[in-house]
């Protein structure tokens, strides 16, 4: 084993992932489609691919999933009629070996499974002819060479090293060169013969040359994999056609010069990685370079320190006198529009297109389907629409999430859409589109749609709302009571999706994304779930408030309004909510200290208070001080902090120091607002 | 002067790997293609003393972009680094002109044994 390569085992890593996770979407198409031949040609490739890398490495249990697999796929390639059902799962039984292989490389002893799934693939493959053999070209009908008589017959022979690998293909090379060098009478074992051998073969030949015999040994010695050469002048007076035994019937070995060099046709394999009618130059993308995701993070965090300098020269030059304060102003806002315009482009790079994140689900969603003995077929649009990568990662389960919801309790089961007059094969659409600034990704199915009766009694049950709030609810409107915390649209708790199916937890990592999650359902018809995201979140405007003697950001989107306010003059200290009036209303108030467990270092009487919307229900959290507006770049939290509820990421100031940023809807949940507060929440989109 | 050598596989990983190679036997790398149309492209312009060539990638198979390569010139040094497995498509690259083959799992001392024969040294 070199040891170069294990320098690259990261690359190999991340190469065959990303063959394995597409290779994945692609064998879902083979059952949805007729499979097409740039199909088959796209998942050999890719399956050849992790093949050689992992061979390179001696990842030899890699090697021998992917090589069955393998040959498994070219059969079924040149199989003709439908492919079965049994035969994909194969493929997919081999894929996900590989993944497991490649997630947990270091271990070194032989899993039993391995060799069983090795040899039902090999078992598989051997059920169906091999295109190999059958597409290769129909041997020319034999023609004998023949020689000028007075020329020299040279007996040659040829010892292939051991570890020759193919020596189907050395003897190929070592049969060309001797047909450089005069006609070649006989050749045994002819190159077909030798192929699938291993090494260490013998091949016998016989040469009418003028070229002496040192000239031979010489060239044949000069090959690789060649390991000893005789060459002796035959005895003359031997006939050509009656010489040593020759295997019948005769083999041809000289073909008409150029046939066997050019214009040959091509195993179907191949010729079908080669899309005759298109120029092949106009389909090569863009050229791009593979950029370690953790070098973009490192390269944002650094133009987000680059701006955060430059806030605070800005902050330095307003000490200045003014007339230097006027020279350097000028500068500093170049250098400020440089810096932000970097970051932007930092973000940009870091956009990942929304494919990353459905390349998967076709296949959960097979899996799914057989599970749940129904027929899903699955329609992705807007897959190279682009997202931050941050709100990418972030949306993997929600969206995951969302469609095991949908497959489980959206869809109904073939004989029941029967029934209702459908196709039985249930839809499900995932959509991502650009509006302006966010990107709109869409879940939908055509399934039974919700029942808003059902969910109003749900809301009642789990107290989450009084039974008047709940009657004054729209349809539309009590759609959106799933969302709240333990509020379902079914009883049974399955497998799948479990119990409750944690549609609160969707709304909240969308909100935390600075998103937003909302439904349109049409009894009968089905149910769209609408999630709102921004392009990228690590831009945010920020109120500053300090609390127990740190400071907060608050995300400016959120806040209605500040106001002053002094409760303790209403009636005592150690408050936990009381009421304020803000624009004409009753705003229930909290104190975020409280709320935090922090000790609140305000001296009594008038306390600055934010007032917040979510959901179109309002409240207002006390803080000690307003410290002001800041401009920030948001990074995720990090576990335990992740944890926390109120709290939705982290951001450094301009003084370096961190600065921990709250969540609205959160703070919301720790007042308890869901649970005392009777608006209703608004009706957002209609069905 | 140094050997100047094309790297054409649609693996990174492999690209990667093969240049190490070259690079510690004296070798430069003059350039690395990642499908046959670009091996192509490449090989006209660089002109290259050895071509590294895959087998099974996008857009042309290395055989198509051997068969090429060769037309251009027919001195062209073309070297195979196939798979286990493919002995066929090996034999059919050689018939489409190719000079030697490498089979993976390869070590750097067999690449640069085939190499250094097929270049005569």
């Amino acid at each position: 084993m070199p040891s170069t390569s294990h320098k690259y085992l990261t690359l190999f890593v991340a190469e065959a992932s990303e063959h394995l996770a597409t290779l994945q979407s692609e064998l879902v198409r083979l059952e949805q489609e007729p499979p097409a031949a740039p199909l088959w040609d796209a998942i050999f490739r890719r399956m050849h691919s992790v093949k050689g890398s992992a061979a390179t490495l001696g990842f030899t249990r890699i090697v021998d999933i992917a090589h069955a697999a393998e040959n498994l796929i070219a059969r079924l390639k040149g199989k003709e009629g439908k492919i079965e059902r049994a035969e994909v799962d194969l493929l997919f039984a081999a894929t996900d070996a590989l993944v497991k292989e490649i997630v947990k490389l270091d271990k070194k002893e032989e899993d039993e499974s391995t060799i069983t799934l090795v040899d039902r693939l090999a078992k598989a493959a051997q059920a169906l002819p091999d295109p190999a053999l059958s597409a290769r070209p129909v041997p020319p009908p034999p023609v004998m060479p023949t020689a000028d008589p007075s020329l020299p017959r040279l007996d040659v022979s040829v010892v292939l090293s051991k570890t020759c690998a193919a020596p189907g293909a050395r003897a190929l090379i070592v049969q060309r060169k001797l047909k450089a060098m005069g006609t070649l009478l006989e050749m045994e074992p002819t190159p077909a013969q030798l192929m699938q051998q291993k090494g260490g073969a013998r091949i016998a030949a016989l040469l009418a040359t003028l070229t002496a015999t040192d000239e031979v040994r010489e060239a044949l010695v000069a090959l690789p994999e060649v390991e000893q050469v005789e060459v002796r002048i035959a005895p003359a007076a031997r006939p050509v056609e009656e010489g040593r035994p020759l295997p019948p019937p005769p083999v041809p070995i000289v073909s008409p010069p150029q046939a066997s060099m050019r214009g040959q046709a091509t195993p179907p394999l191949v010729r079908g990685l080669t899309p005759p009618p298109v120029d092949a130059d106009e389909l090569r993308p863009e050229p791009t370079v593979r950029v370690r995701a953790e070098a973009l993070d490192q390269l944002l965090d650094q133009a987000a320190d680059v701006m955060h300098g430059i806030a605070r020269l800005r902050e330095a030059a307003k000490r200045l006198p003014e007339h230097v304060a006027a020279r350097l102003d000028g500068d500093i806002d170049r250098l400020r529009r440089t810096a932000r315009e970097l970051h932007g482009r930092v973000m940009s790079a870091r956009l990942t297109p929304f494919s990353s994140l459905t390349e998967r689900l076709p296949r959960a969603v097979r899996d799914l389907a057989h599970r749940l003995e129904k027929t899903i077929e699955l329609d992705v649009q807007g897959a190279d629409v682009e997202l931050d990568r941050t709100v990418i990662e972030a949306l993997g389960d929600p969206l995951s999430h969302l469609v095991r919801n949908a497959a489980d309790h959206g869809l109904e089961d073939p004989q029941t859409r029967e029934r209702a007059g459908k196709p039985p094969r249930g839809k499900l659409t995932l959509t991502a589109r650009r509006e302006r600034d966010k990107v709109i990704v869409e879940v939908q199915d055509d399934g039974r749609g919700m029942d808003a009766a059902a969910l109003r009694r749900k809301a009642v049950k789990s107290a989450a709302m009084t039974q008047e709030a709940a009657d004054a609810l729209s349809d539309d409107a009590a759609y959106e009571l799933a969302f709240l915390p333990g509020v379902s649209t079914r009883d049974d708790a399955t497998e799948v999706s479990g119990r409750g199916v944690g549609l609160d937890a969707v709304q909240r990592k969308v909100e935390s994304l600075g998103g937003k999650a909302s439904i349109r359902s049409v009894p009968g018809k089905g149910t769209t779930f609408v999630l709102e995201l921004p392009l990228s979140v690590s831009m945010a405007n920020l109120l500053l408030v300090q609390v127990g003697g740190e400071l907060y950001g608050v995300p400016l989107h959120r806040v209605l309004l500040t106001t002053e306010y002094d409760l303790s003059a209403r009636g005592g200290e150690g408050f936990d909510a009381r009421s304020l009036v803000v624009m004409g209303e009753l705003v229930r108030a909290y104190g975020l200290a409280k709320l935090f467990g922090l000790p609140s270092l305000a001296p009594p009487g008038p306390r600055p208070f934010v007032v917040m919307e979510v959901d179109g229900l309002r409240f207002a959290v006390s803080v000690d001080r307003l410290v002001g507006q800041e401009e920030a770049v948001l990074k995720p939290l990090f576990p335990p902090l992740d944890r926390v509820r109120g709290l939705s990421g982290i951001t450094v100031l301009g003084n370096g120091r961190p600065l921990l940023v709250l969540d609205p809807r959160g703070l919301a949940e720790l007042c308890g607002i869901h649970e005392t507060s009777k608006p209703a929440p608004a009706a957002k989109g209609a069905a | 002067m140094p050997k100047r050598v094309l790297i054409v596989d649609d693996a990174l990983f492999m690209r990667n790997t093969l240049r190490d190679i070259f690079s510690s036997a004296g070798f430069t790398v003059a350039g690395e293609a990642d499908d046959g149309v670009q091996a192509v492209n490449l090989f006209r312009e660089l002109k290259p003393d050895l071509v590294t060539m895959d087998i099974v990638m996008p857009y042309k198979s290395g055989i198509d972009a051997t068969r090429e390569i060769v037309q251009l010139d027919p001195s062209a040094v073309v070297v195979m680094c196939s798979a286990l497995g493919q002995e066929s498509l090996v034999m059919e690259a050689i018939e489409a002109g190719a000079t030697d083959f490498i089979v993976k799992p390869f070590r750097g001392e067999d690449v640069l044994a085939v190499v250094k024969k097929v270049l005569g040294e």
